[in-house]
């Protein structure tokens, strides 16, 4: 069964795994504002998206990093704030980089493992560079003296 | 030299223990043969002809005699006691265990080394001039921006899936030896008529299948924008690149679809979100980045002009090698040394063990233990004191490390090829060095002048072939190894961008490829005016009497 993995507390970066809900997403063409919907990653972003009641992205391979990019233009330059779905191609091996990008759930396909996926979503305590989650970079927050 | 803070050292270690899970989770069978790859690819193993190759990241060729000790360790510990120096600076085994990768990776990290990045479709590690902090003509010392964008582009959220390779180059000389206007990213810094430090920003270049010479896109940009410009250019690639062929997804493509001034206008668009934003460096970070990359204390060094010049009367051998392989440094009574790893019988830029021991002794005793990679695969000590030549040279001699080759036909830039690659159509290492045997004698060599021969075993154009002043490409034809000869590329010099070599025709049998190189050896000898180098000569008279001569007699 495929599941949802989904951010529970945005500040403590806990997750957790829930049985997929099925919303009505809509494509671009036939959403009106308030539903859901679901875009392709190739798709324009669009100011009036944010009054979506929530954004899925569909990945069509996990090494397609298009996703990615049209997340973060939701993300910090539209301020969708609502819900960010990854669906299609998930795997737990760029979770980190869709948290980073934005993406606060992910629908997990039945051939992967919800466990493994739950304990890659930050495998890493800090990066270099800015990101939607840490809009500054390192060298921005962290106090990086020539021995520090 | 660049030094890890406790920031680097956290980050690189927990890319280990992160990648030996994965490791772990593929030997385990949790990920699939594909999957595996491109997480392995980022770390930087390959899969070859005969075994993975681990490709270590050496940041714009910059190195430690400590860090090359542990280059030889590993060589020794868990390859056949050689490693390779690539054409993109980087050091590469091509024996190791997949297993033991992670073991590998953490004994990098205990010298501040990674593989991060290193392979796949990733922002690859930034190269530049061997000579950076030394030249003579330098005007910028760039390596705090190569730092700089090293760590930017690190593990990127945005950009570690793009739809090809990404390589970024960048020079602060006069000389462009980092070869900016081939690479997807060219940065040419230099300074304004405020003596502020600005760069020229190249997009598009590239070789492989379809070669490319970047095109302008923002001269003049300001230091603190230079990782919002770079991003601009990333995002609108990573959205925009094409993903269905991967002969058509490096950005030269997306630039050529889209125009030049097409490409700018979508990056203008990008950065007007950006410009300004928090990824703005800011002085302090400036300022950090170039307290790492202070010149070493130099000593005043009295004049050793004519000593040395009495050294190299005395020692016709040593004289060679200081007019080949040492160049000017920028402080008096210093000079830069290439050491050549172009040894007939040796594959070009393989280097033993011990002779990574050797290098970073003699670094460490006659250059600030510092030292360089170059991308013509050699090894360069670049602050070697004027009176030390003659010591170290015969060091070097004595390691089979003190060829007078730089720069001349032997000093051969060539792939790996059909000897290790599985992409290869053909083998370049014998090609290389029959070429070398054919033409070893030195007076010969040197009377040719300066002479880039490059060498690929296919396409990928990991030679660099297309910028050789002769270019040798392996093709295959029917199953059997052809070579496709090219004449009169460069990689740019003194602010002109790259040139690409002009097929000469029909492609030839490997016996016959020296015969043919004879032939354009001959066609330049009786054509130049007194002194003028291959290339110009090559310029003046253009490809029609090579391809004749070639031509007429193979019949
Ligand atoms: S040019 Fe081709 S044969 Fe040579 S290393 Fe690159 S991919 Fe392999």
């Amino acid at each position: 069964m495929p599941v949802l993995i989904k951010q529970t507390n945005q500040t403590q970066g806990e997750w957790s795994v829930a049985p997929l809900d099925q919303p009505k997403w809509q494509s671009s063409d036939t959403w009106s504002k308030g539903t859901p919907l679901i875009l392709q990653v190739d798709e324009e972003p669009a100011s009036e998206y944010v009054e979506a009641s929530a954004i899925a992205i569909e990945f069509p391979a996990f090494i397609d990093g298009r996703g990615l990019s049209l997340a973060v233009l939701l993300r910090s330059r539209f301020d969708f704030t609502g819900e960010l779905r990854a669906v299609g191609a998930v795997h737990e091996d760029i979770l980190h980089y869709m948290v980073r990008c934005g993406f606060d759930s992910f629908e997990l396909g039945d051939d992967r493992d919800a466990d493994i996926a739950l304990a890659q979503i930050a495998p890493y305590s800090d990066h270099y560079q800015a990101s939607v989650v840490n809009p500054e970079p390192a060298f921005r927050r962290v106090n990086r003296g020539h021995n520090a | 030299m660049y030094q890890y803070d406790k920031f680097d050292h956290t980050f690189v270690a927990e890319r280990v223990a992160h990648y030996r899970a994965q490791t772990l989770r593929y030997l385990d069978g949790k990920l699939s043969e594909d999957e595996f790859l491109q997480l392995r690819l980022r770390n930087g193993l390959y899969v070859q002809r005969l075994a993975p190759m681990l490709r270590v990241a050496v940041p714009y060729g910059t190195l430690s005699s400590d860090q090359l000790r542990m280059l030889a360790a590993i060589a020794r510990k868990y390859d056949r006691g050689y490693g390779h120096l690539s054409t993109r600076q980087n050091m590469q085994y091509n024996w190791p265990e997949l297993a033991e990768v992670p073991d590998i990776l953490e004994d990098l990290a205990s010298v501040e080394m990674h593989a991060i990045q290193t392979s796949g479709n990733c922002i690859r590690n930034v190269t530049t001039d061997e000579f950076s902090g030394a030249a003579l003509d330098e005007s910028v010392d760039v390596r705090p921006y190569c730092e700089i964008l090293r760590q930017w582009s690190t593990s990127h959220p945005e950009f570690d899936w793009l739809p090809r390779k990404f390589k970024i180059a960048v020079t602060g000389a006069t000389e462009d030896r980092a070869a900016i206007t081939v690479h997807d990213i060219g940065i040419r810094a230099h300074r304004d008529d405020q003596d502020q430090i600005v760069f020229d920003i190249f997009v598009g270049g590239g070789l492989g299948r379809t070669p490319v010479v970047g095109v302008l896109m923002i001269s003049g940009l300001p230091v603190e924008h230079l990782l919002t410009y770079v991003e601009a250019i990333m995002r609108v690639y990573n959205r925009f690149g094409r993903r269905d062929n991967k002969y058509r997804a490096r950005i030269k493509i997306l630039v050529r679809a889209l125009t030049a001034d097409g490409f700018r206008d979508r990056i203008d668009e990008e950065w007007m979100h950006l410009k300004s934003g928090p990824s703005t460096l800011t002085q302090d970070e400036v300022d950090r980045m170039r307290l790492h990359f202070t010149p070493p204390k130099f000593d005043t060094l009295p004049d050793f002009t004519d000593a040395l010049a009495q050294q190299r009367l005395a020692e016709p051998e040593f004289s060679r090698w200081v007019k080949h392989n040492v160049t000017p440094h920028k402080a008096p009574g210093y000079a830069v040394v290439t050491l050549s790893t172009k040894v007939t019988g040796i594959p070009p830029g393989d280097v033993s063990d011990e002779q990574m021991d050797c290098v970073a002794d003699w670094a460490e005793a006659w250059s600030f233990s510092e030292l360089r990679i170059s991308h013509e695969q050699n090894f360069v000590i670049p602050h070697v004191a004027q009176n030390k030549l003659l010591e170290l040279w015969g060091a070097a001699r004595a390691a089979g490390m003190g060829a007078s080759n730089k720069g001349l036909l032997t000093d051969i830039i060539c792939c790996p090829g059909g000897d290790y690659c599985s992409l290869a159509n053909a083998k370049s290492i014998p090609v290389a060095e029959s070429i070398q045997r054919r033409f070893d004698d030195y007076d010969y060599q040197h009377d040719l002048h300066e002479l880039d021969i490059n060498i690929s075993g296919c396409m990928n154009a990991c030679g660099h072939h297309h910028v050789g002043h002769i270019g040798i490409l392996g093709v295959d034809k029917k199953g059997a190894e052809f070579y496709q000869i090219s004449l009169g590329g460069h990689s740019g010099h003194s602010g002109i961008g790259a040139t690409l070599g002009q097929i000469v025709g029909p492609s030839f049998a490997r016996r016959d490829v020296n015969d043919v190189i004879n032939k354009i050896f001959d066609v330049y000898l009786a054509n130049r005016t007194q002194e003028e180098h291959f290339l110009n000569c090559f310029k003046r008279i253009g490809l029609e009497p090579f391809k004749e001569s070639i031509y007429a007699s193979s019949d």
